[in-house]
């Protein structure tokens, strides 16, 4: 049976994770279907690589039958908890070892220079005030922050296309990133 | 500088993922306990993760989850087996499909521990399905002797304890106490438990589910008709709540 999974509200994916703290396999995969997309996006577009990235996806997933319990929904909602479970995952491969990447480079200038993706969707609060603080970074600035958190970006990858020593992009991460704070005021 | 500052850039850097692997490692290792630390990449998942709308959903070329089904169904294999071979004495009613400690450091205040009390801690992380319970405690009276088991239904707020190899000295009875965050650090009787041949089952019906599932609960000897002081006097032991699969 296929669910409608781009109808699956928060809650529906809470309920799901809860029986899978109970152990229910079924409801897990359930979890898995209506959620696997949006973090494969995610391990993609950060590994580059489609073999790598689902090797990655079937770790991050038993990763998370793993620390279910630990979910706390107070503290963030579902899917951005599974998404930082998935970007850490990433990270952590790109870090040791940037696979070859045998997919396209996303456009990286459409990317970081619209705001087209925003566009399209209800825009929550929260991201409009972090574009808000985004766009109040340099340009630069900006692109390096959005490099490291969207694409995996290294200090060392960030310092070779801005043509700055990797210890002038650590001020700057650090200046963008308390300036961020700051701006959001949380 | 200062030092709050240090931690909050590396907490920052640690979530946009710029740190190199070892100091990813070094942070994995210091958050769980360094709390500032902790809560600092809590902090800054927090702001950054609404930049996560930008990342377009694709889905996988193959059906992944049928690894990924094996992958944890063979985990729950591997932890029933290592609990059968700790607790042998209740695994024949306990069917073990996974391995899941619910528990949370630290919520058993000091103030709950009496001098008189000698209080044993659950050692084994296992998991220990009841037929109609989702969470069970299991109460120890030495490293190796499970005593009592408890079972506690979230939606119904009853557990029901099942005595394993509990004996009651004569002029005695056990009391079941519950220490909560919302009743603070002193053990709240729960009431006794008269017929240890048999379940008993209690209601907890103003507790918090919440709270219950990051309860401690305690059972202590105490004289017959149970606590004089309204505090645990006796021995005691503690369970933890642990999850369990339906």
């Amino acid at each position: 049976m296929q669910l409608a999974v781009a109808m699956t509200s928060t809650r529906d994916l809470e309920n799901l994770l809860r029986q899978s703290v109970e152990g229910n396999t079924d409801a897990f995969e359930q979890l898995y279907n209506a959620t696997s997309a949006k973090l494969f996006g995610i391990v993609l577009r950060i590994l580059r690589n489609r073999a790598q990235s689902e090797d990655a996806l079937q770790d991050i997933y038993v990763r998370i039958w793993q620390k279910a319990g630990d979910f706390e929904p107070g503290r963030a909602s579902i899917i951005t908890w599974m998404a930082t479970i998935a970007r850490n995952r990433a990270i952590d491969i790109v870090r040791r070892q940037r696979p070859e990447a045998d997919i396209e480079d996303a456009d990286i200038d459409t990317l970081i220079s619209s705001g087209s993706a925003f566009d399209q969707m209800a825009v929550a609060d929260e991201m409009r005030q972090l574009e808000y603080c985004l766009n109040n970074l340099e340009d630069d600035r900006q692109q390096i922050v959005k490099l490291a958190y969207l694409e995996g970006w290294s200090r060392a990858e960030l310092a070779e296309r801005f043509a700055q020593p990797v210890g002038t992009i650590k001020t700057w991460l650090h200046r963008s990133l308390r300036q961020l704070k700051e701006c959001l005021g949380t | 500088m200062t030092d709050r500052d240090d931690i909050d850039m590396l907490a920052a850097e640690y979530v946009l993922g710029t740190l190199d692997p070892a100091q990813r490692q070094s942070v994995e290792k210091r958050r769980s306990q360094e709390p500032e630390l902790d809560r600092a990449i809590s902090d800054w998942e927090a702001r950054l993760s609404p930049l996560n709308a930008h990342y377009d959903p694709v889905a996988p070329t193959r059906d992944l989850f049928a690894g990924i089904r094996a992958r944890i169904e063979s985990t729950a294999q591997a932890a029933a087996q290592t609990a059968s071979q700790q607790m042998p004495g209740i695994v024949e009613f306990a069917k073990i499909k996974r391995k899941l400690a619910i528990w949370r450091a630290g919520a058993l205040g000091a103030a709950a521990i009496a001098a008189s009390m000698v209080v044993v801690l659950l050692s084994n992380d296992v998991n220990l399905p009841v037929e109609n319970g989702q969470f069970v405690a299991v109460f120890h009276r030495d490293d190796t002797q499970p005593a009592f088991v408890m079972s506690v239904d979230l939606e119904t707020r009853e557990v029901t304890i099942r005595p394993v190899e509990a004996t009651m000295p004569e002029g005695k009875t056990y009391q079941l106490w519950i220490v909560t965050e919302e009743t603070g650090p002193k053990p709240k009787s729960l009431g006794l438990l008269e017929n240890i041949a048999n379940p008993t089952t209690k209601q907890l019906g103003g507790v918090d589910p919440a709270m219950l599932r990051n309860a401690t609960f305690g059972i202590s000897l105490e004289p017959e008709g149970g606590s004089p002081t309204g505090q645990p006097t006796g021995p005691a032991i503690h369970g933890r709540l642990i999850s369990v699969a339906q």
